[in-house]
């Protein structure tokens, strides 16, 4: 890649352009009463509907690097890599059943972050502080690895990579990324939740024009097969094995069911996920859209198939090759050879934008988690919530200057073998997130031993797994009682195992355990209140808990007695209508409902 | 106002939704189901087109598991006083 391809560098700079407008733009979209709270910036006030929820998830769970990494997978070893479709499939039902509850009790008690909800319902900072650590730690190679998309899409055009100056090297990069700080930073999440329209008509569009377009070039859909399984079952001379096959062979069907499960179990804990499904405006949010996102699984699916396409254009083998063999640059090169600049050049937008929506989302999630579990919790416990917005919003910028540092002085395997391990890591966190939505049987300190256990144990096992020319992080997947599993899954039974035996002990030991703060009927609380009102205020109305009550008390209390308290107790009031649900950010349709002036545990009805 | 959702449902709705939804799950889950070649679909293996229709699949699973568990707008007048 000596040369730039100028039209196609041209689109994306122009894409770039415009959702640098829509960012800042996003702004003043649905504004809020107080911009200052952690609800509005990390939230985007906790009001987005079925429609705007679809862009949002779609545009934050299908990551650039999944649209890079799986056909580069499929590209490599053939069916193996079609896991991540079978888990995109599973990972809707995982959301219908967890998803309502998780949101209803963060709702209810205002939390912002998982971490918070562990903590509350455990009456443990410990454990929150472990849910909180694990989903940043997880969360900044998973940001680091969107920049690696975006690199390989700058390869093919030919930009970088011709300075030995780290700087200069990736000056684009770093450019998009200051950007796209800088409008997360004013705009919290509303800003790629606006984005994410704009990269979702061009993944669409891009990837029906490649489905209709490119097999037609290649001598349709049965020449791409013989020429993708030609290839998978030739023998790799550094294995002395083929290189994969084009269905999944019965010793590898354990690895692939094992690999989707815990992969879509992981994703429903993921920080970036559960923001997503926290900024919903309802419950049935949550359940129409487990119900419409899979349109996006079926883009990923034939993206996937991207994989089988590449490997049927010589010109593409060569150029892979060329780069030291990163199959990762299998689609950016599809793109090149098979479509005119101006059309490839749309499609490198799909991916670079596809790249900064979810790094966005990720970088507030963090910053949430941060905010409310450590800084709260450990640094400040009486912050106003303009304290605690100004500090999230400097901790996402931390956060991607970090995942950029990640990105650009480490070397590319390090962070796809750190996304490997936040895989392995975030899903320890799901016994403490989603098993505490339905019972509180665990003891905390249980569940921090089996936590920290499964830690080292999937830590320890990743790093002894060799594979792919490296000693170490070589695979997802080990030797389990004979069968080859996700090291994830292992590690999930060894932390419930653990937490199991432990909790009857300590409780025969007489270990103290912690202070519930939730109450049943707050998992099942669906308000349908104006969403961009308090909603901390409103919820805990509805609840009628009185403010104080509980551990959360000082956000709630300020909210309370602030300036906004009629509108915030009195939408949470407020007969249910529909009508005032689609407005929320409409104060004269909510007002008509305040019926009397509300305040910290005032019973209303 | 709090709205009890799915609590409210009968058991046989709940339990319809689960069978549903567990489907869901296996589907994709159990892969001796549809790890093979034949028969195929044009060109398509079985493994990929088992798997691409399962997709829009499961969307409809989790749609009328959402019908079945849609909570009725009855509490316009007075809402609140289901508690």
């Amino acid at each position: 890649m000596s040369h730039v391809n100028l039209v196609a560098f041209g689109i994306v700079a122009a894409a770039f352009a415009i959702i640098t407008l829509v960012g800042f733009a996003s702004a003043r979209w649905r504004p809020a009463e107080d911009p200052m709270r952690l609800n509005e910036w990390g939230l985007g006030g906790r009001g987005f509907g079925t429609f705007i929820s679809w862009f949002l998830l779609g545009g934050d769970i299908y990551t650039a690097y999944t649209f890079i990494a799986v056909p580069a997978l499929v590209y490599a070893t053939g069916a193996a890599g079609f896991y991540a479709l079978s888990y995109t499939i599973m990972v809707f039902p995982i959301v219908f059943i967890f998803g309502p509850r998780l949101w209803s009790v963060a709702r209810a008690r205002g939390y912002v972050s998982p971490g918070e909800f562990v903590r509350g319902r455990h009456g443990s900072q410990g454990l929150g502080l472990a849910v909180a650590a694990t989903g940043i730690l997880a969360t900044m190679p998973y940001i680091a690895l969107q920049l690696v998309g975006i690199e390989s899409v700058l390869t093919v055009i030919g930009i970088g990579s011709t300075s030995g100056n780290v700087v200069l090297r990736d000056l684009p990069l770093i450019i998009a990324f200051t950007v796209m700080a800088g409008y997360t930073y004013l705009a919290g999440l509303r800003a790629p939740a606006l984005i994410a329209f704009v990269k979702d008509i061009l993944i669409y569009l891009t990837v029906i024009v490649a489905i209709i377009y490119v097999p037609s070039r290649l001598g349709g859909w049965g020449h791409i097969f013989s020429a993708a399984s030609a290839h998978l079952n030739s023998v790799n001379p550094a294995t002395g094995k083929p290189y994969g096959s084009i269905v999944v062979m019965p010793a590898g069907e354990w690895a692939y069911g094992t690999l989707a499960l815990g992969s879509a179990l992981a994703l429903f804990v993921y920080p970036h996920a559960t923001t997503g499904v926290f900024a919903a405006r309802r419950r049935d949010v949550i359940r129409r859209n487990a119900a419409l996102l899979p349109a996006y699984s079926l883009v990923l699916g034939l993206i996937a198939l991207f994989g089988y396409m590449a490997r049927a254009v010589p010109a593409v083998n060569a150029g892979v090759k060329a780069d030291g063999n990163n199959p990762q640059l299998s689609v950016p090169l599809l793109f090149a050879h098979m479509f005119p600049s101006w059309f490839a050049g749309i499609g490198y937008s799909a991916i670079v934008i596809g790249a900064l929506v979810p790094a966005a989302v990720m970088s507030i999630a963090a910053a949430n988690l941060f905010t409310r579990t450590i800084y709260r919790e450990l640094l400040r416990p009486y912050a106003t919530p303009a304290q605690e917005t100004r500090v999230a919003r400097v901790a996402s910028l931390f956060m991607k200057v970090g995942a950029l540092g990640f990105a650009l002085v480490l070397n590319k395997t390090f962070s796809i073998n750190l996304q490997l391990l936040g895989g392995i890591w975030i899903l320890q966190t799901f016994p403490a997130i989603v098993i505490s939505l339905y019972t509180r049987w665990f003891h905390r300190y249980a569940l921090i031993v089996g936590w920290a256990s499964a830690m080292v144990y999937g830590t320890i096992q990743a790093y002894r797994t060799p594979g792919g020319g490296q000693a170490h992080f070589g695979a997802s997947s080990t030797s389990l009682f004979g069968q080859v599993t996700y090291i994830a899954i292992a590690a999930l039974i060894l932390n419930l195992a653990v937490s199991v035996v432990l909790t009857p002990l300590f409780r025969k030991m007489g270990v103290q355990d912690g202070y519930d703060e939730t109450k049943p009927s707050d998992y099942i609380v669906d308000p349908t209140t104006a969403p961009t009102r308090a909603k901390t205020a409103g919820a805990k109305t509805a609840t009628t808990v009185p403010a104080g009550a509980s551990a959360a008390a000082p956000a709630d209390t300020t909210v309370a007695t602030g300036a906004s308290t009629v509108t915030a107790g009195a939408t949470a009031a407020a007969p249910v209508d529909h009508a005032v649900a689609m407005n929320g950010a409409q104060p004269a349709a909510t007002r008509t409902h305040a019926s009397a002036g509300p305040g910290p545990g005032n019973r209303r009805h | 106002m709090a709205q009890p959702a799915s609590a409210s449902k009968r058991p046989a709705t709940r339990g319809a939704v689960m069978v549903l939804l567990t489907v869901a799950i296996i589907g994709t889950l159990f892969v001796p189901i549809y790890a093979r070649s034949t028969p195929k679909l044009g060109p398509l293996p079985f493994f990929y087109w088992y798997q691409l229709i399962w997709v829009p699949g499961v969307g409809l699973l989790c749609w009328i598991c959402y019908l079945l568990l849609k909570t009725r707008p009855v509490s316009r007048h007075g809402g609140g006083g289901r508690r």
